[in-house]
């Protein structure tokens, strides 16, 4: 089965003389070279599949292509090379009125600055992509009211975008998203521009609402705890090449390059790692029968913590059948926390290790 | 550096131009003046009392009670000095051209906001149009539109316009890109995009635009008024022409009026369209001052006002008694005279249409810049104009017109030109005499317009005859200018040199000395000519018999002229009825019937 939306080898270059310049990338020239004669590469080469229902983050530093890529998802942007495919249809061969089409009621998009419009009511924002449709005003209205009241906003309908936080704002901008069921949710570093508790809520709201809506996301962010937090899968962009695609674990745990593990440094791993990823699987399989408390492959990390603390042996693990594939010993948690990964040195001489600060 | 001949490129372009294009030009002369007479039909109809309570319905609705107190207070005050038609003329002038500027400057700038290749193409014209002198720009609209309204508006239109397409494409270029984009996610048309969203956030710019273009154009009418737009800027015209301060004083007060008028109306319509500023509008407090009514209320106001109007121009007193008479030798027939605001010619030209009109004929007097008026004459939108000073003074115009005019004859003369100075100047008789009092005059003579035959004379011949071009320089100006000089200093008795001619009112106004010309460089002196379109005197071979056989004694003129400058300004014809009144038989003389 094809996937949701998928790019194929996809190149976005601005300047003059593109087609030379697509030509000059795929023989390994780089930014630098390109830049040098005033062409700009914002996406070198991506391949991306979003299976529908998945939040997919592309995650890179300012620059990195992210938000160029975005724009090709739907058709904002047309590729220099390479192909976008929407539940099959190629993007590049739809007419301009069939991609404004595609546009109005399968992909929406949320914007960083929230992109409201000032001179319409809240009510009128988030009733646009209806409007644009040419769904009567009654019954946009009351799909407007729906969604924004899925976003909490019930009873602001009448509000002015002016007259609203910068949180309730962008919850504006994500009800008018989802007021026209597009299956596809574009979001451009949607809540970079949020206080990191207001930005906190978003994130826990869109994952309850995705919980229910099952829309297929992709998510733009720069901030890695954001992308491990919401993310089903990430792609890591640096110099406008995808670097890594993958869950946050494996981004966390195989990084693929030293820049990759440079930026999963900050990461705070008891967040995103579970069970699965830390347990030892080197396993008997009686390590469950002595009736203790035992944990499953997806328990969070703190969870595992809190267990193993009250445990005096390892955590054992348990699939769904009650099997165990696992056990989590306490050095092993302490070990990830840190990430040490070697193996416990032996006590010299029975002196204490003093830890060096 | 080799000459380029761009002027006789110009010039054979407007040639071109006015051969080949001319059903364009008709057809936007048409247009223009329709527009004009439409327009201005409405603002004259009703009762100016009632139309400036219109006005001040619109503005209190606008903005508030103020604002329609002061705004019936400023029309009152136009109707009081007796410009109200003429501010009304004005009024649709600017409304006309502000439409019609508009019509084709948004367009282009949202045009030039979207395309920088049209940004680019249209910056240099803009600059153009707008810092090109608007007289440089006035004979060629004649040219192509013909004296009158239309050549005015599109002189005003081509100075109004640029603000308009400058603040259209700044207002949309501002448009937060992000607004655009979301819009385009949202599969929105690029109509739509415009219309929705650019243009609606854009509009407080573009009202900017507007208002400037109104102001623009009001900054122009004086100009306009030299093509013979009459209305205020006219007024203007004649008053500078006559140096009269008050009633200049008094058109230029009408046109501030009409400025601040449409300046603040059309700010608060800008606040009133842009949903924006409604809501910002609406959370300022309301004070007493600013009350202003609901629609529907401003609406009522304004229509029961509009049928109180259109009530009183039906049942109100009905104008236009005819009477046939024996000597009714016109029976309507229209007659356009054009006149330079010079005494002799005012004084002749209402002369003419005191005499013609009864005789039945029709008569409209329009006064404009000596440039205009010939170019008028010459393309046959004018009948004809009694103030020629033929051969000298106005040889230039007759070199290049002379041969699309009839010349009907000197009514007047000999005149003479001369240079003038005050009587208290004791030891200065003669032309021969200024050599040796350079240093009293401060070598200079007050000259008028360097454009006038005169100062060409004088430059190229009078000088040199008397052996003054060293020590004397000829000034530059206008006659407005040489005659205020002349006034401030005879009031402070001090010393002053200007060049001036007989008939002038100057000599009876002030005690001054025509300089002797013993080698007789000024020439022999002029006539007074009356010049006519080509053919008129056969299209009209009564009126043609008249004004050939036409002729005036100094006494009658100088009387006439007396009795016009009594009167005041706007009352010219009334000072000649009265004139001719005491006079009996002139009219028979001068237009005989033979029964």
């Amino acid at each position: 089965m094809s996937p949701r939306l998928e790019t194929e080898h996809l190149y976005k270059v601005f300047g003059r003389r593109t087609d030379d310049s697509v030509e000059r990338l795929r023989q390994g020239a780089d930014r630098e070279e390109l830049r040098a004669d005033g062409t700009t590469a914002a996406v070198i080469d991506a391949s991306v599949r979003v299976e529908a229902g998945e939040i997919f983050v592309v995650m890179g530093l300012s620059g990195s292509g992210k938000s160029t890529l975005l724009r090709t998802l739907n058709g904002l942007l047309e590729p220099t090379a390479g192909r976008v495919r929407f539940d099959g249809q190629d993007l590049g061969e739809l007419t301009d009125r069939e991609l404004r089409e595609l546009r109005s009621k399968k992909i929406s998009m949320v914007f960083q600055h929230f992109a409201l419009f000032p001179h319409r009511s809240v009510r009128d924002n988030a009733a646009y992509g209806l409007a644009v449709q040419g769904v009567p005003r009654a019954e946009r209205d009351r799909r407007a009211g729906e969604a924004l009241a899925l976003c909490g906003l019930a009873g602001w309908e009448d509000s002015w975008p002016d007259e609203l936080s910068g949180g309730m704002q962008q919850r504006v901008g994500l009800a008018r998203a989802l007021a026209t069921d597009a299956d596809l949710l574009l979001m451009d570093e949607s809540f970079s521009a949020l206080d990191p508790l207001i930005r906190r809520d978003m994130q826990d709201q869109l994952l309850e609402l995705q919980k229910t809506l099952k829309k297929t996301i992709v998510f733009i962010t720069h901030d890695l705890n954001e992308a491990m937090r919401l993310g089903d899968r990430i792609a890591v962009m640096r110099d406008g090449r995808i670097v890594q695609t993958g869950t946050a674990e494996d981004i966390l745990l195989r990084p693929a390059d030293d820049y990759v593990a440079s930026f999963t440094q900050d990461v705070d791993r008891s967040r995103v790692l579970t069970a699965a990823a830390v347990m030892d699987t080197d396993v008997q399989g009686d390590e469950a029968d002595c009736g203790c408390a035992t944990a499953a492959p997806g328990t969070p990390f703190t969870e595992l913590c809190a267990l193993s603390a009250r445990l005096p042996h390892p955590v054992a693990v348990l699939d769904a059948n009650d099997g165990v594939v696992g056990v989590v010993p306490r050095q092993r948690l302490v070990g990830f926390l840190a990430e040490e990964a070697g193996e416990p040195l032996e006590c010299d001489g029975g002196r204490k290790v003093t830890a060096r600060a | 550096m080799p000459r380029l001949h761009l002027g006789d490129w110009v010039d054979s372009g407007v040639d071109w131009l006015v051969a080949h294009m001319s059903w364009l030009f008709d057809a936007v002369r048409a247009v223009v003046e329709g527009m004009y007479d439409a327009i201005d039909g409405v603002l004259t109809a009703p009762a100016p009392l009632l139309l400036a309570g219109i006005l001040a319905v619109l503005a209190w609705w606008l903005r508030g009670v103020g604002a329609g107190v002061l705004a019936f207070a400023g029309f009152a005050l136009v109707d009081s000095l007796a410009l109200w038609d003429r501010a009304m003329s004005t009024l649709a002038l600017v409304l006309v051209a502000t439409v019609i500027a508009l019509a084709v400057s948004v367009p282009l700038g949202v045009w030039a906001a979207r395309s920088r290749a049209v940004s680019a193409a249209v910056r240099p014209v803009l600059d153009l149009l707008q810092t090109m002198p608007s007289m440089v720009l006035l004979i060629p609209a004649i040219l192509f539109f013909g004296l009158g309204t239309a050549a005015g508006v599109i002189a005003t239109l081509i100075f109004a316009l640029a603000p308009g397409v400058r603040m259209t494409e700044l207002g949309i270029r501002q448009v937060d890109a992000e607004l655009v984009e979301a819009a385009e996610a949202f599969g929105t048309t690029p109509r739509d995009t415009l219309l929705r969203v650019q243009l609606p956030l854009a509009l407080p710019t573009i009202m900017a635009g507007v208002n400037q273009v109104i102001m623009l154009g009001l900054s122009m009418v004086v100009i306009a008024g030299m093509v013979g737009t009459g209305g205020l800027g006219g007024a203007v015209n004649e008053a500078i022409g006559q140096l009269d301060i008050g009633f200049g004083f008094e058109a230029g007060v009408g046109i501030v009026v009409l400025a601040i008028y449409l300046d603040r109306m059309t700010s608060a319509l800008g606040t009133q369209l842009s949903p924006l500023g409604r809501r910002a509008a609406a959370k300022v407090r309301p004070t007493p001052w600013t009350y202003r009514p609901r629609p529907a209320v401003a609406v009522i106001g304004v229509v029961v006002l509009a049928l109180v109007a259109g009530g009183t121009g039906i049942f109100g007193p009905s104008s236009g008694t005819t009477q046939a008479s024996a000597t009714d030798v016109g029976k309507g027939k229209e007659i356009k005279i054009g006149y330079i605001p010079w005494d002799e010619g005012i004084a002749s030209t209402f002369l003419w249409k005191e005499i013609l009109e009864e005789r039945g004929y029709k008569v409209t007097t329009t006064q404009y810049a000596a440039g205009p008026l010939y170019t008028g004459l010459a393309t046959g939108q004018l009948d004809f104009e009694t103030d020629s000073w033929l051969p000298t003074t106005h040889a230039e115009y007759w070199k290049k017109y002379g041969k699309q005019l009839d010349d009907l004859g000197k009514w007047y003369g000999p005149t003479s030109l001369e240079l003038t100075v005050p009587s208290y100047v004791k030891d200065v008789n003669s032309l021969a005499d200024l050599k040796d009092h350079a240093g009293e005059f401060g070598g200079k003579i007050v000259g008028i317009e360097p454009s006038a035959g005169m100062m060409g004379l004088l430059k190229s011949k009078v000088l040199k005859e008397y052996g003054l071009d060293g020590s004397y320089q000829v000034v530059d100006g206008s006659t407005p200018a040489m005659l205020a000089e002349l006034k401030r200093a005879y009031a402070r008795k001090q010393p002053i040199l200007v060049t001036l001619w007989s008939p002038h009112w100057a000599y009876s106004d002030y005690d001054l000395k025509k300089l002797k010309d013993p080698e007789g460089a000024w020439g022999s002196g002029d006539g007074v000519h009356t010049l006519s379109r080509k053919g008129f005197a056969d299209d009209n071979p009564q009126v043609g018999k008249w004004l050939r056989d036409f002729s005036m004694t100094e006494k009658q003129l100088t009387g006439l002229e007396a009795a016009i400058q009594k009167a005041g300004q706007g009352r010219e014809q009334d000072a000649v009825r009265t004139w001719l009144q005491g006079r009996p038989g002139l009219v028979d003389q001068w237009a005989p019937v033979h029964k």
